[in-house]
């Protein structure tokens, strides 16, 4: 998946592998690919990546890449931010259901919050942090 | 079981930038209950103490407050379940006196103004902070969307809980002066959203504060003369609800499981609690409690809170101190503010506020924001008198 609309933030930027090695879901997304960590003997994905297996409590965990579609689960316009997000206001967080059944937080991007319907299509886009992190995002599945 | 009573509580002032520290308003607490008990501080061989936001660096923090409290205890725990900590502290209490690993326990929360914010770490450097979500007024944001969404949410029901709750607030002296102003709900409907369609006025202020329990066993209790007693009768506690469903329904939470287990240990139902002691960090928490324990099918909790006498006149009296939403919530002592307002208004001691019906409370507990869900821990305390 190509980069989309590069944006630069003053926001605090990821800090990889500060509590399991991540560096793999940080690669992929350098490389316009999101990955998700899947459970080998379940097939099932889980998001954030954990050290075991949520449905085994095994290690048996691979990075699968995902087809970044997905749908609105629910979503909030963020008028009050977050420090170090003040100069994002207003902006939306929302819960995607991505198609492989596994759900994601992610900020929501070309959209009108007064068009959100929880259900419709999402397509992922990425977004520059820190010019050195790809960070997985959203938005309508129609808009160009 | 009726075999260990709750026998005292204590309470401080919630204060807003009080410029104590946690210790000295545990100090408070304590000087409050062995007033009240006439006990002498060494029939206190039991302490559990809940984690805080200020000292939450200290590893020690347990053994300090009995360093600073003068107390040498046989069985000392901290419970770090966030706003369902003093609820599971009392549990915990009664297991650990049934045990015979202590005879009189000091179930104690306070807490104050962190010297730095506190950080959980973990995840949420990757896969939280980056998008900005507002913390717990953010989860609330959403979950307030989805249940939109699936039921419509009334305004009008949230409009209600917080003239409800405020006016209760204005009735106890233990309030954050702040809030002790009276409240429209015309200003509620007004104040600003913070996360949609979250408002400011749905959720707390967070304040300085401290309160707690003494717990000892019946016997024990007929011993030391001590006749005013209320019996935690049912408990249960949920900790990540549906965690291996990654698509579970956010409006669904832990009291679905925690409340039936609560309800059957009291051999009670929804309709026979006399006064509810919800925990509220948010309004739209209290709207799922009263679905998910019971009191109304779910999807309908706007309709009850519309159709139901709230007040402490009321049928279900909610909330009859404020709650943490009109009394102010002293951080991760906060769930002790609902559990003392039970246990005061079944020891009669409400005053102005004082329910009629006081043969049982109700008292819920709440804590921790999980990764793209609703919340980490719900506790169910059912007491009688």
């Amino acid at each position: 998946m190509s980069k989309e609309q590069a944006r630069t933030t003053s926001r605090s930027a990821p800090r990889p592998n500060v509590y399991m090695p991540t560096q793999p879901f940080w690669d992929a997304a350098e490389q316009g690919r999101l990955v998700i960590q899947c459970c080998r003997a379940s097939g099932r994905f889980q998001h954030f990546p954990r050290p075991v297996s949520l449905y085994t409590g095994r290690r048996e965990l691979e990075w699968r890449e995902v087809s970044g579609r997905g749908t609105l689960y629910s979503w909030t316009v963020t008028l009050s931010p977050w420090p170090g997000h003040e100069a994002r206001v207003p902006y939306i967080c929302a819960l995607v259901d991505l198609d492989e059944g596994v759900r994601v937080l992610a900020n929501l991007y070309h959209c009108e919050p007064e068009k959100l319907r929880i259900g419709m299509p999402l397509r992922l886009v990425w977004e520059r942090l820190d010019d050195r992190f790809n960070y997985p995002a959203f938005a309508p599945a129609g808009e160009p | 079981m009726r075999d260990v009573a709750i026998v005292a509580y204590g309470e401080t002032k919630i204060v807003l930038r009080s410029g104590r520290s946690a210790y000295e308003l545990a100090g408070e607490v304590m000087e409050q209950i062995l007033g009240r008990t006439g006990l002498d501080k060494c029939e206190i061989d039991g302490v559990c103490v809940t984690e805080t936001l200020s000292q939450t660096e200290n590893s020690f923090w347990p053994q300090y407050v009995c360093e600073m409290l003068g107390l040498s205890p046989t069985w000392l725990e901290v419970v770090a379940l966030g706003g369902a900590s003093p609820i599971g502290g009392v549990a915990r209490a009664a297991l650990a006196i049934r045990a015979g690993l202590c005879r009189t326990a000091l179930v104690i929360a306070a807490d104050a103004q962190p010297s730095r914010p506190p950080e959980q770490g973990a995840h949420r450097f990757e896969f939280l902070y980056p998008t900005g979500l507002h913390g717990p007024v953010g989860a609330f944001g959403l979950i307030m969307q989805r249940y939109h969404h699936l039921y419509g949410l009334n305004d009008a029901a949230l409009a209600k809980l917080a003239v409800t709750q405020r006016n209760h607030g204005l009735l106890n002296p233990n309030a954050c002066d702040k809030l002790r102003v009276p409240l429209t709900e015309q200003d509620y409907l007004q104040s600003k959203r913070v996360s949609t369609p979250l408002r400011l006025l749905d959720s707390v202020l967070v304040c300085d504060g401290a309160n707690g329990v003494l717990l000892t066993s019946d016997d024990n209790a007929r011993r030391l003369g001590l006749e005013t007693r209320v019996f935690p009768t049912g408990y249960a506690e949920q900790t990540h609800y549906n965690l291996t469903e990654p698509l579970a329904e956010i409006t669904d939470s832990g009291f679905l499981s925690a409340g039936p287990r609560a309800f059957q240990q009291a051999g009670l139902t929804p309709k026979d609690i006399a006064s509810f002691h919800a925990y509220d960090d948010f309004f739209m928490a209290v709207l799922l409690q009263l679905e998910h324990l019971g009191f109304c099918a779910r999807g309908r909790g706007c309709d009850f809170i519309l159709e139901t006498d709230l007040s402490y006149r009321g049928t279900l009296p909610l909330n009859t101190g404020g709650g943490q939403i009109s009394a102010g919530q002293p951080r991760l002592a906060g769930g002790g503010v609902n559990l003392v307002e039970a246990v005061r208004q079944l020891f009669g001691e409400g005053g102005a506020r004082q329910v009629a019906d006081r043969r049982n409370a109700l008292v819920t507990g709440i804590g921790g924001i999980p990764y793209a869900r609703n919340w980490a821990t719900s506790a169910v305390l059912i007491l009688e008198r």
